[in-house]
């Protein structure tokens, strides 16, 4: 897209996953999984209060998940797989923003402004935190989608 | 006189003060969620089924009350604070900006008052 395109565009480009480098699709995902999970939790702890309503409400919870078929493991993998990449990415996070580590040294801004914090070490921890985690989501994915015939 | 960063009503400094929440809950919840997740998972030598009868998920609750309280005030505390970060890079003005720490600051009592409640009458 050329300059005089990009500006007319205003933001509308910004939403299209494609022109994205890893760093943008991490943090892409880290917000998307962040949202997920936030969602979970305020689920989870609605689900977790039924235990003090005794065994029959607890009964009657698990009976209503249950009731949701493929869905509820589905959705637990979902879930799994938004914890395991939002905590390894968080860790790399907290390197980068709270240690400063895995990043290039700050130099001035030069055109084409190419991002010192997109070096390789940022790069090799990008592409092992994805590597770990989807060999983790599969393992969970083996646990929790058993059931189902699935795997 | 000029003013420093911190002098100005919508102070960087503040926003420096909810991101060091963040990272520290996100320290902490590191390793209170593995612990959490191992309990239920097939390391802890037990079936999916069998980490969500009623006696199992009540003596979690029981063994590990601390650890559980612990995690609620984290995941609450840095969850919501995500959802606030997500939306200040979209409500700019400052009116909406009060509003939405009342309302986050709101959810958050409500959630850990819910959780603490299940905690103390499970434990």
């Amino acid at each position: 897209m050329t300059e005089a395109k990009r500006y007319k565009a205003g933001l509308l480009p910004s939403l299209n996953p494609l022109g994205f480098n890893v760093e943008r699709w991490s943090y892409a995902l880290h917000r998307a999984t962040g949202v997920i999970l936030v969602g979970y939790l305020m689920a989870h702890i609605f689900e977790t209060l039924q235990l003090s309503g005794g065994s029959g409400a607890w009964s009657n919870t698990m009976n209503a998940l249950h009731s949701l078929g493929p869905l509820e493991m589905v959705g637990l993998w979902i879930v799994a797989g938004s914890a395991l990449y939002h905590g390894a990415n968080g860790i790399r996070l907290i390197l980068n923003e709270m240690f400063g580590k895995l990043m290039g040294k700050p130099i001035l801004p030069v055109y084409p402004y190419s991002p010192t914090s997109l070096g390789r070490d940022q790069r090799v921890a990008v592409w092992t935190i994805t590597l770990v985690v989807l060999a983790l989501w599969v393992w969970a994915g083996m646990y929790l989608l058993a059931g189902l015939g699935v795997v | 006189m000029r003013g420093t960063m911190s002098d100005h009503p919508n102070s960087l400094m503040k926003e420096s003060w909810s991101m060091l929440a963040t990272y520290v809950t996100a320290i902490i919840l590191v390793f209170v969620l593995t612990f959490h997740l191992l309990l239920e998972s097939p390391l802890s030598g037990k079936s999916l089924d069998a980490t969500l009868t009623f006696g199992a998920a009540t003596n979690n609750l029981t063994y590990y009350q601390v650890v559980f309280g612990l995690l609620l005030l984290t995941a609450v505390i840095h969850g919501l604070n995500g959802i606030r970060a997500i939306a200040v890079e979209w409500l700019h003005p400052k009116r909406f900006r009060l509003v939405l720490n009342l309302i986050i600051v709101i959810l958050m009592a409500f959630f850990l008052a819910v959780g603490t409640y299940t905690l103390v009458v499970v434990g």
